[in-house]
């Protein structure tokens, strides 16, 4: 994957997540309509690649606005990562050669590999998230189960067990999957299936596409490594 | 824009780019807002209603719909965040926009026993659920002054 493709196609994956988050806000009060419509807008420019220096900017410009709006992001680490996409498209639009671009580019990937293994990382510290006690609290009292039904997912303590560990190891051992394409691509499958999860039990939706959208970053690094390291 | 609200910006900006990415490292204790609705802007409240309590069951169909179309439950994730900021940080804006949010939604009239005539006043108030040990502990950490149900604040 080239350079250039897997920009572009990040910049139309970062494009439809930014229509889905917006189309969201057109029904709420006026001023986030005021701030949501342009996002919208903006995007479907970026979505069809018109004038990616200046859109880019320019939703750099309103993501500021929008982060003074809400005092910080509306939908914590999703508006995150949405923004730190967004400002690496922006600044590789204004590197000065193809090297910075590379090394831009490559930041936002190593900050998706390490979005996976620092949340490995500090659950495999926490003896709560070992023994399942702490995906029993998420489904016992946390803000975060959909329905009350998934509640009673608590009364499940062998498989919060092995859902714990199964999360814990996907995130801590994804950094291995870039030693070759096939099991990147296994990776990133694992990852997508994790994050539909998520969105199902809780409503975690924004996590689901902004994170796609991040993907073609390490599909292109960890070409550019394999390539390097066949030399 | 003034420079301290551009710095402030910036603040804002910075975990962005500069992410900590710990997801879930601790089940820190969990926010509800409750409301109560008020005949005078003196009375004393003796119920409270959670508010948005999540439905007792959703189909896999609409989990997979809320796929591309979430507002309501991302405006509640929203409000969960403002709680927590409100408790550990507490600033106007924070308790101004779960008091906006509760009064769009009496006016959309979904919310049970809402009758703007007979109890025109409402407050909020946060309850923080916890665990300790087996037992579930709720403990209310904030308790708003009382509120015209479509007006600004009484007292």
């Amino acid at each position: 994957m080239s350079l250039d493709y897997a920009i572009r196609l990040t910049e139309i994956l970062l494009a439809l997540a930014f229509i889905q988050q917006s189309i969201e806000h057109f029904r709420a009060p006026r001023d986030e309509q005021r701030l949501f419509i342009p996002r919208f807008i903006l995007s479907i420019l970026l979505l069809f690649g018109f004038q990616t220096q200046w859109v880019c900017l320019a939703l750099v410009i309103l993501a500021l606005f929008i982060l003074r709006r809400f005092q910080g992001p509306y939908n914590g680490g999703s508006d995150r990562m949405g923004l730190l996409v967004l400002c690496c498209l922006s600044l590789i639009n204004f590197m000065p050669s193809s090297l910075w671009r590379e090394y831009v580019f490559g930041y936002l990937a190593i900050q998706l590999v390490l979005s996976y293994f620092f949340s490995g990382w500090v659950k495999i510290k926490n003896p709560e998230w070992r023994n399942g006690q702490a995906l029993r609290d998420v489904f016992q009292f946390s803000a975060y189960p959909v329905s009350e039904a998934l509640r009673t997912w608590m009364n499940w303590p062998r498989l919060l067990v092995v859902m714990s560990w199964s999360v814990i190891l996907f995130e801590l051992l994804f950094p291995l999957s870039l030693m070759t394409p096939t099991t990147l691509i296994i990776g990133l499958v694992i990852a997508s299936t994790f994050h539909l999860a998520n969105a199902c039990l809780f409503g975690f939706n924004r996590f689901f596409w902004i994170w796609m959208a991040a993907y073609p970053s390490i599909l292109w690094l960890q070409q550019r490594i394999f390539i390097v390291e066949q030399l | 824009m003034s420079v301290e609200a551009m710095l402030q910006t910036i603040k804002l900006l910075l975990p962005a780019l500069m992410p900590s990415w710990r997801f879930f490292s601790v089940i820190a204790p969990s926010p509800r807002i409750e409301i109560t609705l008020l005949k005078t802007a003196k009375d004393t409240p003796d119920s409270w209603q959670e508010f948005r309590p999540r439905p007792a069951h959703l189909s896999i169909g609409s989990m997979l719909k809320r796929m591309f179309y979430n507002a309501r439950w991302n405006e509640a994730l929203f409000l969960t965040s403002l709680a927590e900021r409100l408790s550990s940080n507490p600033t106007e804006h924070s308790s101004q926009e779960i008091l906006k949010r509760i009064k769009a939604e009496l006016v959309r009239n979904s919310f049970d026993s809402f009758d703007s005539a007979a109890t025109p006043h409402l407050q909020f108030r946060l309850v923080f659920v916890h665990r300790e040990g087996e037992q579930l502990q709720k403990h209310v950490t904030f308790i708003s002054p009382v509120y015209g149900s479509f007006g600004d604040t009484d007292s």
